[in-house]
């Protein structure tokens, strides 16, 4: 059958690029390594070429792949699955990056361009420098081959696989037509993904995973050419670069969960962000070992362990989001593509390979001659790394309980609060870190004048105290762990700020550490301050107490807003004026009102948290957050009934007397006298039918009458029959059943309508405080370590 | 001995009791017979929702208590109490995961992790215009 319709030379032009990029990476690594072992610079020129033809390579499958999206060529699987013709352009990247292969290639494209950076400044590294990168290039491009060696399918390739040969689709009668590229439309987006967050965070947190290469790399070459200091100085720049760019990318993630996400929140410990935070800690980590390194000679194991286990986490973390290992305890894991065991593989190699040159050249570390003073800077900066080391190794063994599973069988889980699990655990290596970060710079090389150091940390230290007792009772914080962090995150704003303006003199040449660690000290505060204050306001007015269920029972966190019903809610009165439609959104409009002087209520600000419908993958709810500078107040649907139910109207029967009054929902009606000779509407009656009204003067909400006039007729005197009055305006009718002669009382049937109830939400808000001296923290620490790796080339 | 190597000694201290918390503080997947015979511990239960059912979610009422019947993957069938707001789409679920514990003849689950199928159907490919598959 031929196929008219289908684009295939675009996926043979990118299926070529694959190959060759995957050829030129082997070509590049073997070359280069020939050429650190023989010296020679045959080899040398060989693997320049080979580089270069690699990078062209893999910048022609990254531009292939993106013609196949934006041209939306849905006979590829990839495009496909990632993409529809609905969906606005803008995230037309969203889906680049959506699947494993693009995430890779993303990667692979990242690696190249950090390579050719390097091809120009690594100088007289070039060979064993290039040959790591090539070799991890090497092992990269297999998960985009898409081919099989003996039954086992090695990587998976976007370029060739098409929908119509894809195992789901094999035999569908839709490919009998030989134009059905013409009437297929792609799966579509996650509605998750479309988010601008979503545009810019994968491809930050990539770059600041391929930033760890270079560290890599260059240790990998000093080990091998055993020179096991040198390497340092031009590796140092790098380490503290991709500390800058994955930072603020791992917060990205934090803020996209904030802005987008409704579990309430910046950071949920998911296995996937603590993925991309724990390999963030060990560069930390060896970035500052480096600096010991570079002054004193000191720590080379450390360094080595510190820069490869970096490396590895970042496999590491490849491996737990894209092998499925991860299941259903994440929510944004990949789908599982079969890859797990050529994932582990590679892992394994980079692992092994870090071992086994660190035991080999084990015996040939510089050793340290002289102890170091407990007062000199090395030694604390030595346990700052330790403790940053610990707390990723306790993130990773929590994260890695699925994975410690699937090898040992287990049934272990993370505790149900999975938030205060990690926070509790933290908070400790916060505080030890913070005040670390804030005596760093006062300590010196070798040792410490200790009256100096005090003297000149006293006045961060007296500032930090008020500040301390200030906020702690103005916010009421008498959790004493929580005052210790307030003091030491404080300390380390404080001090760090004190040292630039009086030590450094406010000059910019050389505050870069000192910026970046008041950034840190103020991040670590607003987590502090947001975290430990965050309050679920949507609780407080809530209808029912749910406390009789038992003490566990604490999580009553949503409010039922019925349309233009007001409730109090912490300091507001909330009220939900209605939803409006717009496209596969659903906007529901939250007004926040206070009650001013006079008593009357006045409307601070309007909330819109919506729905994005999305048939085939779910239902999104999204938040909306009023931004105050001190506070934020975040907004979202927990509940919506998107279809209309139809209420069943309420029917009950009253035996009354004259005089008597039923009482409705809505109203209250009296009966106020018989009507032998009505003069009712109703046309339907003849001469020989006897019919008697009841009158009824009914009262409204607003004390309204009206009054209506049920029949009860005797058709041809002798069918009894009911002839209702109604007040549509309430729903109301009310029917003449009956006349018990014995009693003197009368039947009558009183049916109203139940208030449609679907035009209601189920809301939760939370307030929280200070998480603007987060994100503000964030930046000035970016900022900083920027100003440090400038400065730092600079130097070299 | 070398200040740093006491240091490490600490470290290794502090990881081998971390460790052991964490597993201690752990909580573990089971199935809902295990599950009913320990009450007062924490569980993770796999199952999936019964559709037939009924699920019961009064907001007026409670906007924070929903419940349902869940199986798990030995096709025991428990009515389960969720303390939360029914999540959306929850009809669509192919597999829940509840956390929480036995009481009584209930499992109260205190949160839920949902897996929708946010995998195509087999087999299933739209058309720009359904009339013309």
């Amino acid at each position: 059958m031929t196929y008219s319709g289908e684009h295939l030379l675009i996926g043979q032009l990118g299926n070529t690029f694959t190959i060759l990029a995957f050829a030129f990476s082997f070509l590049s690594m073997v070359a280069y390594f020939l050429a650190d072992l023989k010296k020679d610079d045959q080899y040398l020129r060989i693997g320049r070429i080979a580089y270069l033809a690699h990078s062209i390579s893999v910048i022609g499958m990254v531009a292939t792949l993106f013609a196949m999206i934006f041209n939306q060529y849905f006979e590829y699987h990839y495009v496909w699955q990632h993409s529809n013709t609905e969906m606005p352009m803008k995230y037309i990247f969203s889906c680049f990056w959506e699947g494993i292969e693009g995430s890779f290639m993303i990667w692979t494209f990242w690696h190249v361009i950090l390579g050719l950076i390097l091809f120009k400044s690594v100088k007289s590294w070039e060979a064993p420098v290039m040959s790591v990168i090539s070799a991890v290039q090497f092992f990269m491009l297999t998960m985009l081959l898409g081919v099989y060696v003996f039954d086992y399918k090695f990587g998976s390739n976007p370029f060739i696989m098409l929908l119509r040969e894809h195992p789901d689709f094999l035999g569908l009668p839709l490919f009998n037509n030989p134009d059905y590229t013409e009437v297929i439309d792609g799966r579509g987006l996650n509605p998750l993904l479309q988010n601008y967050w979503m545009v810019i965070h994968p491809p930050f947190v990539l770059f600041g995973y391929a930033t760890a290469i270079v560290p890599f790399a260059y240790a990998i070459a000093g080990l091998l050419r055993g020179k096991f200091i040198e390497w340092v100085r031009p590796a140092l720049p790098w380490t503290f670069f991709g500390i800058g760019v994955l930072g603020i990318g791992v917060l990205m993630g934090g803020a996209w969960a904030y802005e987008s996400l409704s579990f309430g929140g910046f950071w949920a410990w998911d296995p996937v962000e603590n993925a991309s935070l724990v390999p963030w800690l060990t560069m930390v980590g060896a970035g500052h070992l480096m600096l010991i390194q570079r002054k004193k000679g000191v720590s080379v194991f450390s360094l080595f362990l510190m820069v490869t286990i970096t490396f590895c986490l970042v496999q590491y973390a490849s491996f737990l989001t894209k092998s499925g290992v991860l299941g259903e305890t994440s929510v944004h894991s990949f789908t599982d593509l079969g890859m797990t065991a050529q994932l582990a593989i590679s892992l394994l190699f980079f692992i092994g390979l870090s071992i086994f040159l660190i035991v080999k050249n084990f015996k040939k570390f510089p050793k340290q001659d002289r102890e170091e003073s407990s007062t000199s800077r090395e030694f604390w900066m030595f346990v700052s790394a330790l403790v940053l080391l610990m707390s990723a190794f306790i993130i990773s063994f929590s994260t890695s309980f699925p994975v410690i599973n699937q090898i040992f069988g287990t049934n272990l889980a993370t505790s149900g609060e999975r938030i205060d699990y990690y926070n509790q655990w933290l908070t400790p290596f916060a505080i030890i870190v913070s005040f670390l970060v804030a005596i760093g710079q006062f300590l010196s090389y070798t040792k410490t004048d200790m009256p100096r150091f005090w003297k000149r940390l006293s006045i961060s230290l007296g500032l930090s105290v008020i500040v301390t007792v200030t906020m702690s009772y103005s916010m009421s914080i008498y959790n004493p762990i929580y005052v210790v962090m307030l003091l030491s995150t404080s300390l380390a704003a404080f001090a760090n700020l004190d040292y630039w303006a009086r030590i450094l003199k406010g000059k910019i040449k050389g505050a870069g550490p000192s910026i970046a660690h008041f950034g840190f000290g103020l991040l670590l505060l607003g987590i502090l301050v947001s975290t430990s204050q965050s309050t679920v306001i949507s609780s407080n007015s809530s209808l029912y107490d749910i406390s009789v269920l038992g003490d566990d029972f604490d999580n009553n966190e949503n409010i039922l807003l019925m349309l233009d019903d007001t409730l109090i809610m912490g300091d507001f009165l909330v009220a939900y004026r209605g939803k409006r439609s717009e496209d596969n959104f659903i906007h529901y409009q939250v007004d926040y009102m206070t009650m001013n002087e006079k008593g009357v209520l006045e409307l601070d600000f309007s909330l819109y948290p919506f729905l994005q419908l999305n048939p085939r993958m779910g239902n999104v709810a999204e938040p909306y957050t009023k931004h105050y500078a001190h506070k934020d107040i975040y907004t979202h649907i927990s509940y919506a009934e998107l279809e209309d139910k139809d209420a069943k109207p309420t029917s009950e029967e009253h035996s009354i007397v004259i005089g008597d009054t039923i009482f409705t929902r809505t109203s209250f009606m009296v009966f106020d006298s018989l009507d032998r000779n009505p003069q009712s509407s109703f046309k339907g009656l003849s001469e020989n039918d006897l019919a008697i009204g009841a009158h009824f003067t009914l009262f409204d909400v607003d004390t309204k009458a009206h009054h209506l006039e049920p029949l009860f007729v005797l058709k041809d005197r002798q069918y009894s029959m009911t002839v209702p009055d109604s007040l549509s305006e309430l729903g109301i009718k009310i029917g003449f059943e009956g006349i018990d002669p014995e009693k003197e009382n009368f039947k009558f049937r009183v049916v109203e309508d139940q208030p449609k109830f679907n035009d209601f939400i189920v809301m939760k808000a939370i307030v929280f405080p200070g998480i603007n001296i987060l994100w503000l923290g964030c930046l000035i620490m970016g900022l900083g370590t920027f100003f440090s790796v400038i400065q730092r080339i600079r130097r070299n | 001995m070398k200040k740093s190597h006491i240091a490490l000694i600490i470290v290794i201290a502090i990881l081998i009791g971390a460790m052991v918390t964490a597993i201690n503080d752990s909580s573990s997947y089971a199935d809902f017979s295990e599950a009913f015979s320990e009450p007062s511990g924490e569980f993770h239960v796999v199952g999936k929702l019964n559709r037939d059912r009924q699920m019961i979610y009064d907001p007026v009422s409670n906007p924070d208590e929903f419940i349902f019947y869940m199986t798990d993957i030995k096709n025991e069938e428990k009515k389960v109490v969720l303390h939360k707001s029914k999540p959306q789409d929850f009809e669509r679920s192919e597999q829940i995961v509840l956390i929480g514990s036995a009481q009584g003849d209930e499992f109260h689950a205190n949160d839920i992790l949902m897996k929708c199928p946010s995998k195509y159907q087999d087999g299933e490919i739209t058309a720009k215009d359904q009339s013309q598959i």
